[in-house]
């Protein structure tokens, strides 16, 4: 089974709006809009096995850079 | 500025000429009318004079400075820029000592998490980029200004005053021995950022501030690091600043360093804090020996501002008088010296006759455009280097992250170097021909191509237009021969130049194994119109003797 993934153009496009629409929330906010987001994103993956994987792949690098 | 008990030009590896003032006709009243003066003896102004120049025009140079700048400032020359500075003549010395590169890193935490690699090839004459210090970029241009007849150099000459009419342009100067009037047909304002002719007509720059301030610095440091450009994000020891590294001749490095939202840049300029703040970068972020030298520094804000129009009437502006953009993808030098090619030739062409002074209409939508797509560039770039607020930092934060293990988030750290702009929707140029399936469009630069040793197809262009056809055996269409002989007996300078499959026609260059044929996507009959800054103005898939006229006219501005 082939995965599209996004090119490239349109992730800098996410990357642009995500960072427009976090200016535009309170900061208190912005883990609850976050979180929101995944869900909804992992809803329309329709993959458990590639929503699994991306969890990882976010947690994995908190992991690598460190808290600071 | 440069440390405490040294002077502006005190270096400790340039040698600052000294550039004495000449005392001109016009302060013991003798009246001359010039062709073309030009404000700012900078790379872009004496750039433009050596255009004008390689084109038959004289021109006067004026700078209220008597010698170069002060210090490094723009260090990146681009591939096209080379390219423009052969058609000079004037590349061999930046080749000599400039330090030419392919590739950058991007680091993350310490950690190396991008590469990139420029566009290069064998057919490429020049590297895609050289760092050199502009005080040599300008002491070569000016070295070769200087052996011209047709580039008057006038320093220590400070414009006061500008005004235009229908006929021409009038400038007050102030000199060591009195002030005086000059008078010219056209002028090129190449006085940069805070550009004086500019002021005097009350135009203004539009766009943006850029949030966050960097300081420059110039050290001089014993390190066998490779030319390459390096990028530094949450370095362990400044995790708040994003850093940058170049390599420039005489052992010199550049360090370009993020401050703080909350830093006083007066505070952070002074030369105590530039000495700690180099000092931990580089023993903690380069890693090596606390064993360097201060050479000079400065501060930067990325801007990207613009005129409306980068013409007014007589006056055409070129290079920081017409735009400012961020330092992020080395815009600023090579833009501008596009700007003086471009503004260069036509000027040229209109002070001979051969072309209508609308052709200086097309200056601006041509290099204006080419500055609008840097700010789109530069913009990303910007927000990345230095992220304006909360949510660009967040996002910048989590794609360097993912960068880390993700080859799919890397691009985001990649610097988005400049790239030679495309004149594609110009009224100069003609649509392209839907046949073609490879090559330049009309409006792109010509790419160059390597027939042997130091033998590139670029090295066998005409100074004016040339029309670049391609056949079998070299021969040409005798109706378009006759429409080509007729445009240069009115005096148009354009030169054929025959692209043959076989050997045999004399003069023509013979591609044996059809790879320029092919990279020009040309078969036999194909044509190019290529103007004299090298850009395309116009193919055909099979030239008809009607369509070079046409393609000709709306090239100089006539249509």
């Amino acid at each position: 089974m082939t995965h599209t993934t996004l090119p490239f153009a349109d992730l800098e496009r996410v990357y642009e709006t995500l960072a427009e629409t976090l200016d535009a929330l309170p900061e208190a906010q912005e883990r609850l809009f976050l979180a929101q987001l995944a869900l909804a994103l992992a809803h329309r993956v329709g993959d458990i096995e590639r929503v699994m994987a991306a969890v990882e792949e976010a947690r994995r690098g908190v992991e690598e850079a460190g808290s600071g | 500025m440069r440390p405490a008990g040294r002077a502006e030009t005190d270096s400790l590896y340039f040698d600052y000429p000294n550039f004495p003032f000449v005392r001109p006709p016009e302060l013991d009243g003798r009246a001359v009318r010039h062709q073309v003066v030009i404000v700012g003896a900078g790379p872009v102004g004496v750039t433009a004079a050596l255009e004008l120049a390689r084109h038959g025009i004289a021109s006067v140079v004026l700078d209220d400075k008597a010698t170069v700048n002060d210090g490094s400032r723009a260090i990146c020359i681009s591939r096209h820029s080379l390219e423009i500075l052969q058609q000079l003549g004037v590349d061999a010395p930046f080749v000599a000592k400039g330090l030419g590169w392919t590739r950058g890193r991007t680091y993350f935490r310490d950690r190396e998490i991008f590469r990139f690699e420029m566009p290069h090839s064998e057919q490429e004459r020049f590297l895609p980029m050289i760092n050199l210090q502009q005080q040599y970029i300008e002491r070569f241009l000016i070295d070769k200004a200087t052996e011209s007849e047709l580039v008057e150099l006038r320093w220590q000459s400070a414009v006061t005053r500008v005004s235009q009419n229908d006929s021409g342009v009038t400038l007050e100067v102030s000199t060591p021995e009195g002030d005086y009037r000059l008078k010219c047909n056209y002028l090129l304002a190449a006085d940069g950022a805070r550009s004086v002719v500019r002021k005097a007509f009350g135009l203004a720059l539009h766009g943006e501030a850029y949030e966050g301030r960097y300081v420059i610095a110039d050290i001089r440091l014993r390190s066998d690091f490779p030319t390459e450009r390096r990028a530094f994000f949450h370095s362990h020891a400044l995790p708040d600043s994003t850093l940058l590294v170049h390599k420039q001749p005489d052992d010199i490095w550049r360090i370009d360093y993020q401050l703080g939202p909350e830093e006083d840049p007066h505070a952070a300029v002074e030369e105590a804090s530039i000495r700690e703040r180099v000092s931990l970068i580089v023993c903690e972020v380069l890693d090596e020996g606390d064993d360097w030298e201060l050479e000079w520094w400065s501060l930067y804000k990325a801007y990207t501002l613009a005129l409306d129009d980068y013409r007014h009437g007589r006056v055409l502006f070129i290079g920081d008088s017409a735009h400012l953009v961020p330092i992020f993808g080395v815009r600023g030098l090579n833009n501008g010296l596009a700007d003086a090619a471009n503004a260069g030739w036509k000027l040229a062409w209109v002070l001979k006759g051969l072309a209508p002074d609308r052709l200086l209409d097309s200056y601006s939508p041509e290099r204006r455009g080419a500055t609008l797509d840097v700010f789109a560039n530069a913009g990303k770039s910007t927000r990345f280097m230095t992220p304006p607020s909360r949510g660009y930092r967040l996002m910048r934060d989590a794609a360097l992250t993912l960068a880390l293990d993700n080859d799919y988030a890397s691009g985001f750290a990649n610097p988005r170097q400049v790239t030679p702009y495309t004149y594609a929707e110009s009224p100069l140029t003609l649509p392209d021909d839907a046949a073609f399936e490879a090559g330049p469009i009309p409006g792109a630069p010509l790419p160059n191509r390597r027939l042997g040793d130091d033998d590139y197809l670029r090295g066998h262009l005409g100074s004016g237009f040339t029309l670049l056809h391609f056949s079998r055996n070299g021969d040409v269409d005798s109706a378009l021969a006759e429409r080509l002989a007729a445009l240069q007996a009115r005096g148009q300078p354009i030169e054929l130049l025959r692209v043959a499959r076989e050997p045999g026609a004399e003069g023509a260059l013979v591609d044996s194994d059809g790879g320029l044929f092919a990279a020009y996507g040309a078969e036999s009959g194909s044509a190019y119109l290529v103007r004299p800054d090298r850009h395309v103005a116009a193919r055909w898939k099979r030239l008809a003797p009607d369509g070079l006229e046409l393609a000709f006219a709306t090239a100089l501005g006539e249509e």
